[in-house]
Parts: structure tokens; sequence; C-alpha cells
């Protein structure tokens, strides 16, 4: 029988770091979808054996008979949430990212999507965020929900946004895709109020010599590079582009002030962010150096996300390459 | 938060007549051959196996309001397959469902009446399904919100046995049975058939009713030709405590003597062929009771 100081350690361990200290102290994701859901009683809750790591507890011990466990199916989640919609309900769907996204694909597309049913897909352990290996980490989630019609993704940056982003995905009419990294204790505590919107980009710095265009976790650590870089002269925009689709258009005429600009996502380079922002500013004829700083093409493996991190270039450092590289390339 | 105001809403007039179904059966027969006929190949075998189900389901099981399509509290039909549509426009056209006229477009470009039944036709078609394996997640969800509103609407889901083998539909009969889902009815269209041929000759599903046992299900096993069988058997799910499986065991081309057993999967159905089968149909009907 293990102590219960023992128990509650091993239950708010969330598969992302090694040690309870890291855990959540807040639920951010959990209280704002409880609150969401006394404001709207249409709103019901489903998991997939993971209650505790996508902070549903919650709801689950205050809206009881709105929650539903489904067990380790998400396609078949995916398809009671779409039967839940067509009877009025707004499903909340939780899993992992990887899970919520890529066992389910056609269930989605076709349950969610292609009939707009209001149903809100949430995930955590976004992108290299989990020492459990490649089959948990979600390299190619923002490119699989980008690419389905009616879909609307978002990552919020930061805790600070969460309550708002869930307030919006549970107002908006239709299929959305929330990307999310829960709270481990490393943040700065986060704002009262949040500019957060759905389809709208948060300048948070102005600067001539380049743009950094970023999203989820990659926006604290473009915020730094560019801290960095400025301390050498060098002045960057940066843009917490939160809602990857719809892209806000108005990065068209940022992107016009600018003589690089560099994408950067916690995802892998091809389909995502970084392909988003690619794809409107060629087609709007934006004459600028343009890089994505993701995963590379690659698989990644279990470990801490420091590391993993570093090792495949979502760090401040590669930020900063990349701009030079690109300042460098522009002299040439 | 639900709309309850429907409460005193009553479904159209149903009929447990064997005698009256039978002639609605052999009528949307009829209109099967004459739906497939112009494209000249469709779901013929299937939708002449099914036809008793659809007759009985729609003339005698579903609650539903013809004038009303949306009515909150209607039972709800998926048919998971999707493609079986020849038989499913007939039917939703002879209860008024759909607008007999414009099932002349069937299959045509531009057409809401696609072979692959989708949402494009109206609320009568309550999900797009089509993609195997996906309806009785959907039935399981439109069950479970109609417990939460304390709703009496039922759901009824129609499968193939040949859609057994898609991994989904075991992750929803496993959850349908842990969660006792009472009012929620599976009826397996038992044709033997899929695409390649016999299911036997590509992978096995039976013993269909002992599988559904072992994941909490009720089960009963009936001949999807017997009226009576198929009334009774629907009868008794609506009792249960449980989710029913209803196991049809049905012969594809049913009631085309020529057609009959033949096990073709989108069936070429050339004029003269065409021509045949109303003529056999025409026979039997003459034969039979009206």
């Amino acid at each position: 029988m293990m102590a219960g100081n023992d128990r509650t350690s091993l239950e708010v361990l969330d598969f992302t770091a090694r040690d309870a200290a890291a855990a959540p102290a807040v639920k951010h994701y959990g209280e704002a979808l409880v609150e969401a859901a006394r404001r709207d009683p249409r709103i019901v809750c489903l998991t997939a054996d993971l209650t505790l790591p996508t902070e549903t507890d919650l709801f689950r011990d205050t809206f009881p008979e709105r929650f539903h466990q489904v067990g380790i199916a998400e396609a078949n989640m995916v398809g009671i949430a779409g039967g839940l919609a067509r009877c009025g309900e707004i499903p909340f769907v939780h899993s992992f990212c990887v899970f919520a996204t890529r066992r389910c694909y056609d269930q989605i597309a076709m349950q969610v999507a292609y009939p707009r049913a209001n149903v809100k897909i949430v995930g955590v352990i976004p992108g290299l965020t989990t020492l459990l290996g490649v089959s948990h980490q979600a390299i190619d989630d923002l490119a699989l929900m980008r690419a389905l019609p009616n879909m609307t993704v978002i990552e919020p940056s930061g805790q600070g946004d969460v309550r708002a982003a869930v307030a919006a995905a549970a107002a908006h009419e239709g299929p959305v895709y929330l990307r999310l990294k829960r709270a481990d204790g490393s943040e700065e505590p986060a704002p009262a109020t949040s500019d957060f919107r759905i389809g709208k980009m948060q300048v948070l710095r102005r600067g001539a010599d380049g743009l950094l265009v970023a999203c989820g976790m990659m926006v604290a650590i473009a915020l730094r590079a560019a801290e960095t870089l400025a301390r050498e002269g060098v002045s960057l925009t940066v843009v917490d582009m939160s809602t990857v689709k719809p892209l806000d258009p108005e990065l068209v005429a940022l992107a016009r002030t600018v003589p690089l600009v560099v994408a950067a996502e916690n995802h892998s380079i091809i389909g995502g962010l970084g392909s988003a922002v690619a794809e409107l500013l060629l087609e709007e004829g934006v004459d600028v150096a343009f890089r994505r700083v993701g995963v590379g093409d690659t698989f990644a493996e279990g470990g801490s996300t420091g590391y993993l991190f570093e090792k495949y270039g979502l760090s401040e450092r590669a930020i900063i390459d990349t701009i030079k590289s690109l300042r460098q390339r522009r002299r040439r | 938060m639900h709309d309850r105001a429907s409460g005193d809403r009553q479904p159209a007039p149903r009929t447990t007549d064997v005698e009256e179904l039978a002639r609605i059966a052999r009528s949307l027969r009829r209109d099967v051959i004459n739906l497939v006929a112009p494209t000249g190949q469709g779901y013929v075998q299937q939708g002449l196996g099914a036809a008793d189900l659809f007759a009985i389901l729609y003339f005698s099981e579903l609650r539903l309001d013809p004038l009303d399509p949306e009515w909150p509290d209607r039972d709800r039909f998926l048919l998971s397959t999707a493609h079986n549509t020849a038989i499913f426009y007939a039917t939703l056209a002879a209860r008024g469902l759909v607008d007999r006229e414009a099932l002349h477009s069937y299959c045509g470009d531009g057409s809401p009446f696609e072979i692959n039944a989708s949402e494009r036709v109206g609320t009568v078609i309550e999900a797009t399904l089509g993609s195997l394996g996906q309806g009785l997640s959907v039935g399981i969800g439109m069950a479970l919100a109609a417990r939460r509103r304390r709703s009496p609407a039922r759901t009824y889901v129609l499968l193939g046995d040949g859609e057994l083998q898609e991994g989904q539909l075991w992750e929803a009969a496993l959850f349908a049975g842990s969660a006792r889902l009472s009012n929620l009815c599976l009826i397996v269209d038992d044709n033997q058939m899929q695409v390649e041929g016999h299911i036997d000759q590509v992978v096995t599903v039976a013993p269909i009713d002992a599988k559904f046992a072992a994941f909490g299900w009720s089960v009963e096993t009936v001949d999807g030709h017997d009226i009576s069988a198929l009334l009774a058997g629907l009868e008794r799910a609506r009792g249960r405590e449980r989710p029913t499986c209803l196991v049809a065991r049905t012969l594809a081309g049913k009631g085309v003597p020529s057609l009959e057993g033949l096990l073709a999967h989108n069936l070429k159905l050339p004029s003269p062929v065409a021509a045949k089968a109303l003529s056999e149909l025409s026979q039997i009907a003459g034969e039979g009771p009206r």
C-alpha cells in the first residue's frame, strides 16, 4: 500500500517532467473549462483515460453528468463527440496532442470538420515536450488540423491566454483544435488580463530589422532571442500568432516593413505555422528573406523538454543563428 | 437549455400491420430498381436485401415527423455504410421525408442525392457516414445526449456485416455495452457480402451474436425478411436496460429471383436486367396479398 503522499505525487506527474516539483501548481485549463461550462450548460467533456493529465478532473468533479470517460479509444471518442454535437451539446474532447489528432484523423474530418460540428479538440503535450518518446510527440498535429476545412487551430503562448482561449473556443460556433502546454511551475505568473482573440495576432515588441512569428512555447523563446539580439543592435518585431488557422492577414502588412521573417514553432517545419506564414507571404507577393525554425524533417525521442529543445533546434540559439544567417545572406 | 417544448409532439402514424409492411417493402424494391436503372449500376443487391428492414424502421419503428424533420425528440437513424442509398432514398421519399421528384437527380453531378448519403440532402441524413466503422460512435453520442436531457428519443444504427471488420466499431461496441445505453439499437445487415465477395473469403466476422453478447449487449439473431420477427425483436429492444444488437440475416437481391444470392457489391444493371427485375417484382406482387 502506497503512502498518501507518494500516491499524490504519482497522480500529478504529467509525463513531461521527471520530478513532481515541476508539476502544475495551477490547473489553468481545467479551471477555464469549468468556468466556461458554468456559463454554457451545453458544454460536455470527454476524455480517453487521461483525466488528470488533461486537467479534466475538475470538470468531472463539478459536472459528473456532463463528463464522459470513454476509455482508451480516441476514434470512438471523436465519433461520440460528433453525435453529441448534432444533438446540441458542445463537446470538449481531450487527449495528448498526438492522439487527439493523428489517431482519429478521419473521424475528425468526417464527424467534426466536414459537418462543422461544434466540437473542441483539446490536446496537451505539444511537440517535443515529453519524456515518453516518439509515440507521444505531436510534431504534425498543427499540419493535420490546419489541412482540414472548417477547422480553427489555436496554440496559446502562455497560461495567461488559456482562459481567454477556452472561452473563445467555447463561444466560437464550429470545430476548434486547441493545442495546450500545461503550466509546469517554470513560467512567469500568468497576467490577469489577456488580449487573446481568435484570428488576431499579438505584437509583443517592435523592431525594424526583422519579424519573428511564433506560436505556443516558442513565443517566450523568440522574445528571449529578440532581447539578446537587441543588445547586439538588431531590433526585431515579435508576433504571438496564437491562431495558426485562420492566419491573421494583418501579418502581410507587418512583413512588408521588415527585410526578413522567421517563423518558430514547437512542431515540424513542414505544414505548421512556418508553412502557413510562407504560403501567405509568398502569395501576397511580400519580398522578404524567410526561414522556419522548428523540428526538422525528422522524428525525435523522449527526453526532458530543455534537452530536446536544444537538440532539435527549438532554442534561442537556433533563432539567433537563423536571423544572423539571413542577415548575412542579404548582405552578400 | 434543451428544447423540451416538443414533449407533447406526436410522431407520424406508424403501422405494425405485417401485410401492409410487406406491401411497402415490395414497393420499395421496385423503387430501388427504378432509381438505379438510369445510371446502369449501383447498390442494387444490398437495397433489395435491406428493403424489409427499411420498411419496418421507417413505417413502424422510428418516431418521426415528416412535417418537421428537426423535431428534437425524434428517433435517430444512422446508415453507417452510407452507400446503400437506393433503398434509403426510396424509403425517405415513400415516408415523405424527401421529395420524390428530387430523386430524379440521384447520382447525377450536382445532386445532393449522392451514392454515399451525405447531409447535403438535409437533416434526414443525421450524419455523413460511409467512412466505414463510424456510425455506431456517432449513434452513441446521440444516445448519450438523449439520456442527459431525458428525451425519449432512441437511436438506431444500421451497418453491414463487412463493416464489423473496422476496429472503431469494436471500441464503440465496448463503450455502449459498458455504458448500458438502453436507448441504442444496432441492426447488423448480415448479408455476408463485401466488396471482394463472400465475407468468409475475406475475414470472417462470425459469430456476430456471441461477440456482441460478450461486449455487454442484448443480442437477437433474426431472419431479416421475417417482418413479424423483426417487429418483435425491435419491441423487445425497447424494453431492455442494455443496448440491443439485432443481427438480421438478409439475402442479397431478395425479391428478385434472378438476382437472389448474387454477391455483387456494386451491381451493373443494364436496362434489360432492370426490366427483367421489375417484371419479376410485378409477378411476385401480383401473387401476394394486397
